[in-house]
């Protein structure tokens, strides 16, 4: 689906952040934190088409939604972790409830249940997980039994249990997998029908103004209609086909919650006066808790970003680009509001400022819809298939066009960004020679420095645009040098580590240390700290104390 | 009736940054919003259009980008959209913003009520209202809380100097609204936005609402701004901390020193 | 200027529909008279095209003859409306301000100083003029003057700028001055500037100081190339000078025809607050603010006694006007009063910009919030950091004891 216009969706996020404001303030967030509350009336308002109808996001204008967009479901689940990343999982959840029938359904099921969940506000559960089945679907228990009569199958019975349910004691609907004697396959499933019931509200670490319990089927007879797709064993394609997207939309709950955190900071940061200076004239305060995590932030919005525009534009899958989003945001999001408690020194230590709670939100993001480690293997996997299909080449052709980007634009730390690609390539091509691979632990690990090149590249990419999107709170100067600082510290991790890993296991490195070009990695650091001054002025401009 | 909003895109005054040492404005990353005035004038037309099926043209002046004010007021109801954008536009004081506004409102065709918001947060004049109602010949009635229709009859409640006055006059009648509790300031649901797509929406140049040259942008202002600067700085607070009786004490004695008390 | 060329018919279609009621018909053709604000309402009916309006070009036009700072004379309200009469209207203090600063300009430019007086009925208004520095007093008497009006009072300013040619003129930035100069400067097409709380002359010219973005910044604002310069100062900035009794001021006598016809907004009730005999927050010298802090409307009433004990009077920011624990009368701030007392005292105000610039001018500002981050202390002298609500009963309880 294409986005919206930005006057639109930027109209969108102003209501959001309106209600927001007028209804949800931080001493009530504070409060449903502390009784682990679920709001339904925030929700159910939310969902109401005459005061925002934000649900209708995902919904095709031809069943009563607003055909929103990937750039758009990113944008609103940013502005959403902002508000309470416990509420953006009960907006999200019924996202993800969506997805299947988006993908899967046929136009019956569509015009039949996207249109109920336009018009009568159904909060909507994804209901996947199992205790034996989490990020990996494939031991699923959950059965699906065929009920026949006259010799046609009516429709199915389903038994089995299900965990960690987001919105699972509060949704009016839920999308269930289950394995039918076809294969794995979703199902629709009513609140009220027999044998069906919601277990008790988990007490969570965070997220718990979301909702989240496991669900107990016991012989639930469903009609056959409820098959999503009508045909079984589609399930799995049809959880793996939305991956790209979920994913990312679990990245820009990362990238909110976490920019959240780090502008607290930066602004508390301003006001705070030790020895006679605010802590933002401080570089071992800002160079070490504000501008990295900045940093971070920022690299991997470009990557959602990119990734968001790719999917609108028309390309598929996107699964790994998917995962790297949601790896490298989540990662980010949570040492951001790690550092921002840390920034806030005593006062981020209690419940009075919000970025306690920010950072106990925020793991979740590292958690569900995949682990970061589920990431880094899935990473590693997609990856190395490039890396062996293209005969080593593609992270050296990478690098190629980051060189032509510095030909053009040498202040995108596009340089940088081409030695960390062809370190990485080097490393994945010695692994392969030496069948490193078969430990995992090189492979996880290859997962994480694959991640951080790209979106080095990706960063590289988007500094030297002529025009910066929508989001984008810094100038040229401020942006490019971000993008300087997140490559050359992915080129020394590219290649340091990289060297490392294959030292830590094989007899020796080969050419590797030679290939890692460790000298032009620290060459490149050059200008470093200037780079970080500027941005933690930058910051201090755009994230005004107020 | 037809009635005729006037909203301004104008810059969060609250986020707003000032560059100390060129003393110029920083605008990037500034979030653009319509004028709170204007979303209250808007509320209260708004609110005619629902009692009395009247028609609400929202009208504005700026870059193409504050397309968004207008559009927001057609998600919100208004029944169509204008926006005069041209770079002759550009520099206007509030008396060539108001020769401007008045010529599209002509345009626009028989109006009998416009609003506007008393003022816009970035000028702080609450000049453009009376101008454009001087330039159209209506009436004006400033500063209002609430305004009634009755047939032909406008009915309003306004602030004056140390208390209010209920006046009433007959359309046409041009009136700028201050923010109150009176009407509230509503914004959009995603489908609302949506469907304002819909609606019909204007895009006009000087040439199309016969704006003559002279009178507009810079050359047809007759302020000019001089020298901008930050504001002198006061000196810091001195700080001290300390609740009930302590803080009490506190200031006593600072009140004490001061010689507000003996 | 207007034209009515010889194509016109004599048909009247444009006299009912000027709004002034300038137009007559004389010898069967259309004539304008000084009422005239050149709106256009006439050209649009006139239906063979005979009536023209040509403004001049700004750099074109002829400044010279223009002399005399003049202060427009705001006069209070009263209680009623329509023709209900009540005691005599008092000039406003903003006036007395205007004088003072004019005072100053007039002598800059060795021009007189000249105060514009619009009413019903004199009350000896001279004697007050005078003696803060009013060297001349026009003075326009009718019976239609006997409240505020805006297409009334805005027309006669316009004919008495066009008989006498004034250099600058300076009103209140009060609701009736921001009502009245920007419908003269829209008719004159001559520059005003709003809200200003400096003045100066730069090389013959008037220099307008006056705060945007909120406050966020200053901008220094000239009109150059029309002539009045008029600008609209801002209540309780300019210092008053002391009054020079004995000193009187020369009371030229003007005419004024107007008609009821004019008069198209009409009064219909109109009530006062805060002239039941207590200070009036803007011109107090002692605040005693409360906002959202104070928690209950009970807990904002204890500032009542806090105040009473002080002298002063209650202000509050606009959430507390919001929540319900004051008037909306004691607001101060942007959307409420400016002021500027010699003492402030903010209890649990975290100071929004809109209500920063309504008190920041105050001599010593004391805020009591308990966040430490909370930007009044930005421009407060004095800050304390604790729980508003508590302190107050501490205090009140101090101030008894002594």
């Amino acid at each position: 689906m294409a986005s919206i216009d930005a006057i639109s969706r930027n109209l969108m996020l102003d209501s959001l952040m309106a209600y927001a404001k007028r209804r949800i303030p931080y001493d009530l967030i504070r409060e449903l934190d502390a009784k682990n509350e679920f709001p339904a009336d925030i929700l159910k308002e939310m969902y109401d088409p005459a005061i925002l109808g934000v649900h209708l996001l995902m919904i095709p204008e031809e069943y009563g939604g607003v055909s929103g967009g990937s750039y758009d479901i990113y944008r609103i689940c940013e502005a959403l972790a902002r508000i309470d990343l416990g509420i953006a999982t009960g907006v999200f959840a019924t996202f993800l409830g969506t997805d299947p029938l988006n993908v899967g359904g046929t136009v019956e099921q569509k015009e039949k249940w996207l249109r109920r969940i336009a018009s009568e506000r159904l909060l909507v559960a994804y209901a996947a997980t199992e205790a034996d089945a989490g990020s990996d679907l494939v031991n699923l228990r959950t059965r699906a039994e065929h009920v026949v009569a006259n010799g046609r199958i009516t429709g199915y019975r389903i038994t089995g249990n299900k965990q960690w349910i987001s919105n699972g004691g509060v949704a009016d609907m839920y999308t269930v997998l289950a394995m039918a004697p076809g294969g794995p396959s979703w199902f629709i499933v009513e609140k009220d029908m027999e044998g069906f019931s919601p277990n008790k509200h988990e007490d969570k670490h965070g997220i718990r103004l979301s909702n989240t319990a496991g669900l107990s089927l016991d012989n639930v007879l469903v009609p056959a209609a409820n098959l999503i797709g009508m045909e079984e064993g589609k399930g799995l394609l049809q959880a793996q086909a939305v991956f790209g997207y979920t994913r990312l939309m679990v990245a820009a709950f990362g990238l909110g919650a976490g920019s959240e955190a780090l502008e607290q900071a930066v602004r508390y940061s301003q006001q705070r006066i030790q020895a006679g200076t605010p802590l933002s004239e401080k570089q071992g305060y800002t160079h070490k808790l504000i501008v990295p995590n900045a940093v971070r932030l920022e690299a991997a919005r470009s990557y959602i970003e990119e990734t968001a525009n790719r999917l609108d534009g028309g390309e598929h899958g996107l699964q790994t680009e998917g995962s790297i989003a949601k790896y490298s945001a989540s990662e980010a999001g949570n040492h951001a509001a790690e550092d921002a408690i840390q920034a806030l020194g005593g006062y981020g230590y209690t419940k009075d400022f919000p970025v306690e709670k920010i950072k106990r939100d925020v793991k979740i993001t590292c958690i569900y819809e995949g682990t970061s480690e589920i990431m880094e293997m899935t990473i590693y996997r997609g990856r190395w298939q490039e890396h062996l299909k293209t005969r080593g080449r593609y992270y050296f052709d990478m690098a190629d066009k980051m060189d032509a980007l510095h030909a053009e634009n040498p202040d995108t730390g596009a340089h940088a960004s081409a030695l960390a690609l062809r370190a990485l390539g080097a490393v994945m091509e010695e692994c392969r020679v030496q069948k490193l691979t078969r430990h995992q632990h090189v492979t996880f690990k290859l997962g994480k420095l694959i991640a951080a090149a790209e979106v080095a590249a990706c960063f590289s990419r988007a500094a030297a645009a002529d025009k910066y999107s929508e989001t984008v709170r810094f100038d040229k100067q401020g942006w490019q040098a971000m993008a300087r600082i997140f490559a050359r510290e992915t080129a020394l991790a590219a290649a340091a580590e990289g060297l490392a890993l294959v030292l830590g296991v094989a007899e020796n490195a080969g050419t590797l240390s030679d290939a890692v070009n460790i000298d032009a990695v620290q060459a490149a650091q050059k200008g470093m700290l200037a780079d970080m001054d500027l941005v933690a002025l930058k910051l201090k401009q755009a994230f005004k104390a107020k | 009736m037809n009635i005729v909003v006037c909203v301004k895109q104008v810059p969060d005054t609250t986020e707003v940054k000032i560059n100390m040492e060129t003393g110029t404005l920083i605008r990037a990353g500034v979030p653009s919003i319509i004028n709170p005035y204007d979303h209250f004038a808007l509320a209260a037309a708004l609110e005619l259009k629902k009692k009395h099926n009247f028609k609400v043209t929202a009208l504005s002046m700026g870059p193409p980008q504050a397309k968004s004010v207008v559009q927001m007021a057609m998600a919100l109801g208004a029944d169509e959209g204008v926006l005069l954008s041209d770079m002759a536009f550009a520099g206007s004081d509030t008396w060539a913003t108001s020769y401007a506004l008045a010529k599209a409102i002509k345009k626009i065709g028989k109006t009998d009520m416009v609003f506007c918001g008393m003022q816009a947060i970035d000028g702080d004049t609450a000049q453009t209202g009376p101008g454009v109602a001087q330039q159209l010949g209506m009436a004006q009635i400033t500063f209002c809380e609430s305004v009634e229709v009755d047939g032909r009859r406008i009915i309003a409640r306004r602030l004056i100097d140390g208390g209010h006055e209920t006046v009433e006059a007959k359309a046409p009648v041009t009136l700028t609204m201050i923010m109150d509790r009176e009407y509230v300031a509503r914004y959009p649901s995603f489908p609302a936005v949506h469907g304002s797509l819909k609606k019909p929406f204007h895009v006009w140049s000087a040439a199309d609402i016969g704006a003559e040259d002279q009178y507009l942008g810079l050359k047809g202002s007759p302020t000019q701004v001089n020298k901008i600067y930050p504001p002198a700085q006061k000196e810091k607070a001195a700080m001290f901390s300390g609740s009930g009786q302590e803080g009490a004490r506190k200031i006593l004695e600072i009140m004490r020193g001061e010689h507000f008390i003996e | 200027m207007i034209e009515v060329s010889k194509k016109c018919i004599g048909c009247s279609k444009c006299v009912p529909v000027c709004p002034f009621a300038a137009v007559s018909m004389s010898d069967k053709k259309a004539v304008m008279n000084e009422a005239c604000t050149l709106c256009g309402a006439c050209v649009q009916v006139c239906p063979v095209q005979a009536i023209t309006i040509t403004r001049e070009e700004a750099s074109a036009r002829d400044l010279t003859g223009y002399k005399g700072v003049w202060v427009y004379v705001e006069l209070s309200e009263t209680d009623g409306g329509g023709a209900a009469k009540a005691g005599p209207r008092k000039i406003r203090k903003v006036v007395l301000e205007l004088l003072s600063a004019g005072r100053r300009l007039a002598d800059e430019l060795g021009e007189d100083l000249c105060a514009v007086l619009l009413t019903d009925k004199n009350h000896s208004y001279e004697k007050e003029l005078g003696p803060y520095g009013a060297d001349k007093i026009y003075m326009v008497e009718h019976d239609e003057l006997f409240e505020y009006n805006t297409d009334i009072f805005s027309t006669v300013i316009v004919s008495l700028v066009n008989r006498h040619k004034p250099s600058v003129i300076l009103y209140g930035a009060s609701i009736q001055g921001r009502d009245l100069a920007p419908r003269v400067a829209s008719t004159l097409y001559v520059g005003l500037t709003a809200d200003c709380t400096a003045l100066a002359i730069k090389d013959g010219l008037l220099l307008q100081s006056r705060p945007a973005f909120g406050g966020n910044i200053m901008a220094d604002i000239l009109s150059p190339n029309s002539r009045p310069q008029m600008a609209t100062v801002r209540p309780n900035v300019m210092k008053i000078n002391e009054p020079v009794h004995g000193r009187s001021a020369l009371v030229v006598r003007e005419t004024a025809k107007l008609d009821r016809s004019l008069r198209r907004v009409k009064v219909l009730e109109r009530s006062m607050a805060g002239d039941t005999g207590t200070v009036r927050i803007e011109s107090a010298d002692i605040i005693v603010s409360g906002g959202r802090g104070m928690k209950s409307k009970e807990r904002f009433k204890q500032l009542e006694e806090l105040s009473g004990l002080l002298g002063g009077v209650v202000g509050a920011s606009r959430a507390a006007v919001d929540l319900g624990f004051k008037e909306k009368h004691h607001q101060v701030g942007q959307s409420g009063t400016t002021v500027s007392p010699k003492l402030y005292l903010a209890f649990g105000i975290s100071g929004a910009v809109q209500h920063i610039v309504g008190m920041k001018a105050s001599d010593v500002i004391v805020a009591v919030n308990k966040d430490p981050n909370a930007p009044i202390f930005n421009v407060a002298r004095y800050g304390i950091v604790g729980d508003a609500h508590e302190i107050v009963p501490k205090l009140i309880e101090a101030l008894k004891g002594k």
